[in-house]
């Protein structure tokens, strides 16, 4: 058999009950793999992001979330709202065909309308049940609340983040909640595996706390190991039109370092013992990024970057998300696609959150709100299906 | 009718891992937590830069186990010990014929080969895709590169701070005075190990298929740059350029982080729904608020967001961080502490679920280790091995896997492909 890489997933479906952007963002990658995605909304209001900003119109509607038209490409969208007897049924419905379901509620809450996992498993043994949520599914902490910054600060991971003298920073936008929604992908992809060699499904429990947990990747072991990690001081140096990071005290060769004082006209610091070794670059850090920020400030910050990189250092430069729509990697990897949204018209979106090769023909636009669009089986709101 | 099993889901998977600092090694430590085997190959003249320097210097201490380096400092640095439990150890010189030669044996017998060196190393070596592939169709390739193996950038250098720059991420993450700012914890790097992982998922269902292997490019910078997905749609659709927003939410206010007693201790609060903002009212005891005309709906708290810090500040002042997480989470408000990792290691909550590992390394001492970002209810974890030691698993795999006699492994000590002490 032959096939493309976007149809990886192409047998299987899934029934998205998540909300928000974890859950979702999950169920997004699992379409960008030729997944067949039914996503379920309360009627009304619909998935919580579709209130959240920013908004592609003047107004807020329930159309015009790009956090909600980002995280929703490829799926098809139904109104149901578990909440109601005959409508939990139809979803019982849906679930007893479905290969995946992926869900958000409070742990306990589908269990109580009849749709937990042993519930499911009835008549669908071999489902794999996704859940996604800010504290898992066991554990004191498991009934309560999350949100990003939350997960953030509970897995340990924003307390090292920002300048020593100021509070502790997130990451900017929902960062912890599109990782947590790469955590439950990846474990979706496992059980499927599973699922294809062994013969049987599974509930996957993801907790946002435990991805940022795992996210931190050293504090933990530094704390053991008697060192303190500290939030410190940033190595960026102003450009004409912004920031860059020279990236002169690590991993640069002696060559590298001569090439740098001449290209930014000061051939006598090679004779300077306080950049002669890597070892003084990194102690006299600071001197070295003031040297750098004289030439630095007269030039374009992506000028920098491309120049830097050439004599083999390991320079980056602040991109914003106008730099990114331009960036010649990404225009020459056609990283961004121009979708067609039926209310905005041409939106970009990244498009591949994949590898290369992967997710290309997929993606389509956001679906409204209880309209599944490419299949006709799906029951209207409150309707049982035959 | 389906059967269950408890065990690691991935036995019976062998993994070639060439891959070193954090991106690849982290997502051949999640291989290796459920089941696979992982043969992590080294040089003695290029180790895993985790393993620090063959003789550290005095500036270099501090990642090692109370500063100690140990008699073998390349086995014991914070970041080998995390980040490569669960492989074994062999060294082969990729750059003698010989070591070739066994490396592409190798190659004959995984299922997977993960690598993040910088752009055409593994060409240059003569082992890139092109020559794997035709050794073992089979087998699948992951690539791990800062820019991706194709594009003007692909041969460029990145670490996990220029990363956040060149994706996007430091230009929102900072503090109200707009300097953009990196996290540093290097936070592109989990994440593309954590989605490495489900990407060769992916392709070992496609082998499952189609029975052939596949490449699989995989960039760092794009990874990230979809951790800013909805700002990329507002811009091209608005024209907004998003910037920094310090601790604060589009959508939610009260959003922040307020201190409490202790050294640098904080707790995260995020208020999005009326209830939420009404419990918070009710916990902090001041019950009026709800009503106050400056707070009364989302738009009029996001607007008086400095009052609200101020109110919310004062209350948290000189409390618990955990205590006021518990107090707030009972009226069902968004809160946590922003914890540090001392204290991670200690949390109730991971406890109870069996987050951590605690590990007997033998050179580096008990600890516990950082697991995986999921439970599977039937595909149980596989209990920590500590990180080997450089080159500790050479005969298992020299002559368990390759067949190769003593004589022909002393053979290729004596000729500097393989063994176990680096090289000056």
């Amino acid at each position: 058999m032959t096939m493309t890489d976007d149809n990886i997933l192409s047998d299987l479906s899934v029934l998205d009950l998540s909300q928000g952007v974890a859950g979702p963002f999950c169920a997004k990658l699992l379409a960008g793999l030729g997944a067949e995605v039914i996503k379920v909304e309360p009627p009304g209001a619909g998935d919580s992001s579709r209130s959240s900003g920013p908004h592609l119109g003047d107004t807020s509607t329930l159309e015009s979330s790009a956090l909600f038209s980002y995280i929703n490409t490829s799926k098809k969208s139904v109104t149901l709202d578990p909440a109601l007897p005959q409508q939990a049924q139809a979803l019982k419905t849906l679930a007893k065909d479905c290969d995946i379901l992926v869900e958000s509620f409070p742990p306990g809450h589908l269990e109580s309308v009849g749709l937990g996992y042993s519930d499911l498993t009835e008549a669908n043994p071999d489902l794999i049940y996704v859940s996604v949520t800010p504290f898992g599914q066991t554990g004191p902490y498991s009934s309560y609340k999350g949100s990003d910054i939350v997960a953030q600060a509970a897995g340990a991971l924003m307390y090292t983040i920002g300048l020593p003298d100021k509070p502790p920073l997130k990451v900017g936008g929902e960062a912890a909640l599109y990782t947590t929604g790469v955590s439950a992908f990846s474990a979706t992809m496992m059980a499927v595996y599973v699922r294809d060699t062994q013969g049987f499904g599974q509930h996957v429990d993801i907790s946002a706390m435990e991805v940022m947990t795992v996210s931190q990747i050293h504090s933990s072991i530094y704390a053991q190991f008697g060192r303190t990690p500290a939030r410190r001081e940033t190595n960026l140096v102003r450009a004409k039109d912004g920031w860059v990071s020279p990236g002169l005290e690590t991993g640069v060769q002696e060559s590298t370092w001569l090439k740098v004082c001449e290209l930014i006209g000061k051939p006598e610091l090679i004779e300077d013992p306080r950049f002669t070794s890597q070892e003084a670059r990194r102690a006299n850090q600071q001197d070295l990024l003031d040297v750098i920020a004289d030439w630095a400030g007269t030039k374009p910050k992506e000028e920098i970057y491309h120049t830097l990189q050439a004599l083999r250092t390991i320079t980056g430069y602040v991109a914003t998300v106008e730099d990114l729509l331009v960036s010649q990697q990404f225009v020459a990897r056609e990283f961004f696609k121009s979708l067609p949204d039926p209310e905005f018209g041409e939106v970009a979106h990244p498009r591949r959150s994949l590898p290369n090769g992967w997710q290309h023909l997929a993606v389509t636009p956001r679906t409204p709100i209880g309209r599944a669009q490419r299949r006709d089986t799906v029951p209207t709101p409150g309707v049982h299906p035959q | 009718m389906s059967t269950t099993s408890n065990k690691p889901g991935l036995q019976g998977l062998r993994i070639l891992d060439l891959s070193q600092v954090a991106a690849g090694p982290y997502s051949t430590m999640f291989l290796g937590f459920m089941g696979a085997e992982v043969i992590k190959v080294e040089s003695l003249s290029r180790m895993d830069i985790n393993r620090g320097k063959a003789r550290p210097g005095p500036d270099d201490l501090r990642v090692y186990p109370n500063g100690d380096p140990g008699e073998r400092p390349w086995n014991t640095t914070a970041h080998h010990v995390h980040r490569n439990i669960n492989k074994i150890s062999v060294t082969l010189d990729l750059s003698a014929d010989r070591g070739k030669e066994l490396f592409r044996e190798l190659v004959k017998v995984c299922d997977v080969l993960v690598e993040n060196y910088r752009g055409s190393v593994m060409d240059r070596l003569g082992l890139g895709y092109d020559v794997v592939s035709k050794l073992n169709p089979q087998l699948i390739y992951l690539k791990i590169s800062s820019q991706g193996a194709t594009g003007p950038e692909a041969n460029y250098g990145s670490l996990g701070s220029t990363l956040e720059q060149t994706a996007g991420l430091a230009s929102i993450t900072g503090y109200e005075d707009g300097l953009p700012l990196m996290t540093n914890l290097v936070y592109p790097d989990p994440v593309v190990g954590i989605l490495s992982f489900g990407a060769l998922m992916a392709a070992l269902r496609r082998r499952l298929k189609t029975g052939t292997g596949c490449l699989v490019d995989l960039s760092q910078r794009e990874v990230t740059t979809m951790l800013l997905g909805e700002s990329i749609l507002d811009f091209s659709v608005t024209g907004r350029v998003a910037g920094t927003m310090a601790n604060r939410h589009r959508d939610m206010a009260p959003h922040g982080v307020y201190q409490c007693s202790g050294d640098d201790m904080w707790v995260a609060i995020s208020v999005g729904s009326q209830n939420e903002w009404e419990g918070l009212c009710q916990a902090i005891g001041q019950p009026e608020l709800a009503t106050d005309t400056r707070f009364a709906d989302p738009e009029s708290r996001l607007g008086n967001q400095d009052a609200l810090d101020q109110i919310i500040s004062a209350w948290t002042e000189g409390q618990d961080h955990y205590e006021v997480m518990h107090l707030l989470q009972s009226r069902g408000v968004p809160a946590a502490p922003v914890v540090k990792g001392s204290e991670a290691i200690d949390d109730p909550h991971l406890e109870a679920r069996g987050f951590w590992d605690v590990v007997e390394h033998p050179e580096a001492g008990t600890y516990k280790q950082v697991t995986t970002p999921w439970l599977l209810s039937k595909s149980s974890r596989q209990q920590s091995t500590p990180a080997p030691g450089l080159g500790e698993h050479n005969y298992q795999v020299l002559h368990g896997i390759l067949g190769l006699s003593q004589g022909e492994i002393d053979t290729l000590v004596a000729h500097g492909i393989t063994d176990d002490t680096p090289t000056e």
